[in-house]
């Protein structure tokens, strides 16, 4: 078994460290501040805006039959007030939910409707389908999308993302202390946190200024980001381990930095293969899945620094106590 | 030798038998890639029940399965979710309100006898029941009928205010200040029933012994019949609730789920032996479709603990395909690009990487299709992330050689150990990624569960991909002379010049 015989690294991590340390010390205290302004500002009052998939309502997409130019004839405020003037169907001993707290949104020029309403039953949307079709149709029927979620259901999913990406982080600690030591999973998990934050602090800021919602996906993606965070960093624990063994005469910081140069060339290709079809996602997928491709290509790329400048440069730091 | 030829049979055969199976048994899609409605039913405990058992559960879902194949939706799907909920997949269905309605409603039938000596309340309640009833049904085929006719319509029931306000105060209703005509009218309507209701006797006979429902045109034409059969215990009581009631004045009232919808009289001549033969028919003037739906709900049976409808999503087909098209042709030509840097950065163990990882695709499709998994948007985002997982897999193993070479080694020395130096940062990020898919399937939700089964698949798959396919691969070309160049591998310029 033949190793890297050059103890001297072209690139030399530990110069940069504190570049390094500060850049990410600064990334996570924006964020984090982005998560405390949500969460003070009262038109959110979450960390970062929940979607419909966590609030619970009902959410109406409509398509209208109208030539793009005439599309625009039509405004928000006459829209809302037909919704406020709309009774639904109710069961007996229930009152219909009012309608006057909807919200509508006209987008691709008028064309698509989006309309935020309380929980519906089914047929209460398909009166307000109903409605909106006297008002700003004809609608074409084959594209039509009715999503409705209880609060309980809403809650359920919340309380379940949450659930399963403590476990995974506290399953993943578990594995790296068993195949390398705590200080390797606790600066796993240091580089973890700090991915998941910034990813998280971004979405806090998209939310205060453009209003961008998470959604159950977005949960999705975070656990994602999690996990490839980890095989990132593993893969560079694993060469530094390596390392200890076969240069077992030179300081940790020397180790540290012939084992992120040996995994700087695939840290970065790895990161570029994986954020190459998340780019197509990005900029010619449908619209459904666009801010979960950029939360995960943001989590990637901060996955790959992190595991580069954070978690190895930390390492000689703690390893001395 | 022998042995990689071995492994490239096996490769072969594989891809062979995976291509089999995506050709006899075609992908899944999910409701959001080809349209559809999702409805997902939370089961209540009541009564007695106080936690909803799994036996509970399944009943539940039986007398379901029974309402939806009722409903005639083609290729519909029930499946029981953690241990109180539902989940029904309709392809195709826009309009889940119809749905919706037939399996929310308990559809406990009862055929119950009128108490004794109510005869005169009872009349003067039905005749107010009509009254309301042809009112308020001539209000909202006004309604429905946008364009006013000319036509005069003939007999023309008509409650006037007066008589609205006194039979509301005779019934003890107060009326909330501001209600139209039309909410008062309703009002009315619902405490007529209460009442009507309320006269009757609870009684023995339910649609538990129902045996079969059907449906049949009234007699005026203009409306809809229930019909009934009994089993033989059925027909047994139904003879005798009519024996003790025929001729007396006193009505038979037909019950659904608290509600009276049909009243009927008994005549004299069943005084001897009841109502034998154990059928019956409930004429209460429905419409065609409103026939088919009760019918279907009698024969489902009542459910036995009630069930809400806590999600709807439904998505239009054109939206599902425009998902399918843009998701697809994003993927591919990210996958496109991944190729090309492959090839541009490792030169010939790049094609071997794009050949293996081709394979790679085909068997995750033919395992989808084998198991079979449903493709929706999470799952196809959780294959392209497996893809990127994969072609990590080969950079390490191909970093790996090269640093090798590097050192001066000779190629096929470089190649194995490349190969063995790789795998446990391999196995650590493939283990690592395992144990998220396992968390997410196990405590995630529908949507993060199609996502962790897909991520899953691909993870193992990519560990079986990356260790055989592209070894046996690369080690089947350097059985050819020509092909043995390190030149191949990486620039001269960066070979130790001892090397040759």
């Amino acid at each position: 078994m033949t190793v890297t015989e050059s103890p001297t690294p072209r690139f030399r991590i530990s110069r940069h460290k504190r570049l390094a340390w500060w850049v990410s010390g600064l990334a996570c205290l924006l964020s984090v501040v982005g998560l405390l302004v949500s969460w003070l500002s009262p038109g959110i009052g979450a960390p970062l805006k929940p979607g419909l998939d966590f609030t619970g309502g009902t959410q109406i997409q409509l398509e209208r039959q109208c030539v793009l130019s005439d599309c625009g004839s039509i405004t928000v405020d006459q829209l809302q007030a037909g919704l406020a003037a709309l009774t639904l169907p109710a069961k007996a001993k229930e009152q219909a939910p009012s309608l006057a707290s909807a919200k509508v949104q006209l987008l691709d020029g008028g064309q698509t409707l989006l309309l935020r309403l309380p929980v519906l039953e089914a047929d209460q949307s398909q009166a307000v389908i109903v409605g909106i079709d006297r008002l700003a149709g004809p609608l074409k029927t084959t594209g039509t999308s009715v999503n409705t979620i209880g609060p309980t259901l809403g809650s359920q999913l919340l309380q379940g993302s949450l659930v399963s990406l403590l476990v995974s982080f506290a399953a993943i600690a578990l594995y790296i202390t068993f195949r390398y030591d705590r200080v390797f999973a606790f600066l796993a998990i240091v580089a973890l946190a700090h991915d998941v934050i910034i990813t998280c602090g971004l979405f806090a800021w998209l939310g205060i200024f453009f209003g961008i919602e998470v959604d159950s996906l977005f949960a999705v993606s975070l656990i994602t980001v999690a996990g490839y965070s980890v095989t990132d960093t593993v893969v560079v624990f694993d060469r530094i381990r390596e390392q200890k063994k076969a240069l077992a005469q030179l300081p940790l910081i020397e180790q540290v930095d012939v084992a992120v140069d040996a995994t700087l060339t695939r840290s970065l290709y790895t990161s570029l293969t994986t954020l190459l079809p998340l780019l197509g996602l990005i900029f010619f997928g449908g619209s459904s899945l666009f801010w979960f491709s950029v939360a995960l290509a943001v989590g990637i790329a901060v996955g790959s620094w992190s595991s580069i400048g954070v978690a190895p440069t930390l390492l000689p730091v703690l390893s001395r106590r | 030798m022998a042995r990689q030829q071995g492994w490239f049979a096996l490769i072969l055969a594989l891809a062979i038998a995976a291509g089999a199976l995506l050709a006899s048994f075609p992908l899944q899609l999910g409701l959001d890639l080809r349209g559809g409605s999702q409805l997902t039913l939370q089961v209540l405990p009541s009564g007695r029940v106080k936690t909803v058992e799994k036996e509970q559960l399944d009943a539940v879902k039986d007398v379901l399965e029974r309402r939806i194949n009722g409903l005639g939706v083609a290729e519909s799907t029930l499946q029981t979710v953690g241990s109180d909920q539902l989940v029904l997949q309709l392809p195709g269905e826009q309009d889940p309100s119809r749905a919706a309605k037939v399996l929310g409603t308990t559809a406990l039938l009862e055929f119950r006898v009128q108490k004794a000596g109510t005869e005169a309340e009872m009349q003067g309640l039905l005749k107010l029941k009509r009254q309301v009833d042809a009112v308020l049904g001539l209000r909202k085929a006004k309604v429905a009928a946008a364009a006013p006719t000319d036509k005069p319509v003939e007999p023309k029931p008509s409650l006037s205010a007066e008589d609205l306000a006194k039979a509301l105060t005779s019934l003890g209703l107060t009326v909330p200040p501001g209600a139209s005509e039309t909410d008062q009218l309703e009002l009315l309507q619902k405490e007529v029933n209460r009442r009507i209701v309320a006269l009757f006797d609870p009684s023995s006979l339910t649609g538990k012994d129902l045996v079969s429902a059907g449906r049949q045109q009234d007699q005026s034409g203009n409306g809809w019949d229930v019909t009934l059969a009994f089993n033989r215990e059925g027909g047994e009581k139904f003879a005798s609730l009519t024996q003790s009631i025929a001729g007396t004045g006193r009505l038979l009232g037909i019950v659904l789920d608290g509600r009276s919808i049909s009243e009927a009289s008994v005549g004299p001549e069943f005084k001897a032996a009841g109502i034998a033969g154990g059928s019956a028919s409930i004429s209460g003037r429905f419409t065609a479709d409103e026939a088919r739906d009760l019918e279907v709900q009698l024969r489902g049976g009542s459910l036995p603990l009630p069930v809400k409808v806590i999600e709807v999503r439904s998505i239009g087909p054109s939206l599902g395909a425009e998902n399918v098209r843009t998701s697809l042709v994003a993927a591919l030509s990210g996958l496109a690009l991944v190729a090309v840097f492959m090839v541009v950065v490792y030169r010939l163990p790049g094609v071997v990487s794009v050949l293996a990882l081709a394979l790679y695709s085909l068997f995750n499709l033919g395992i989808y299709s084998l198991i079979p998994v449903t493709l929706s948007l999470p799952g196809i985002a959780g294959f392209i992330l497996s893809i990127g997982m994969a072609v990590d897999a080969n950079v390490l193993i191909f970093e790996r050689i090269k640093e090798e070479l590097r050192a001066g080694n000779s190629l096929i020395r470089s190649i194995d150990t490349g190969f063995s130096l790789a795998l446990s940062s391999i196995l650590d990020g493939h283990v690592t990624g395992l144990i998220s898919c396992i968390a997410l399937f196990s405590l995630g939700t529908g949507l993060v569960k199609g996502f962790a089964v897909t991520l899953a698949i691909g993870l193992l798959l990519s560990l079986f991909t990356a260790l055989t396919c592209t070894r046996a691969l690369l080690r089947l070309l350097m059985s050819y002379p020509s092909l043995r160049r390190s030149s191949y591998f990486l620039p001269l310029a960066q070979l130790p010049p001892a090397s040759t």
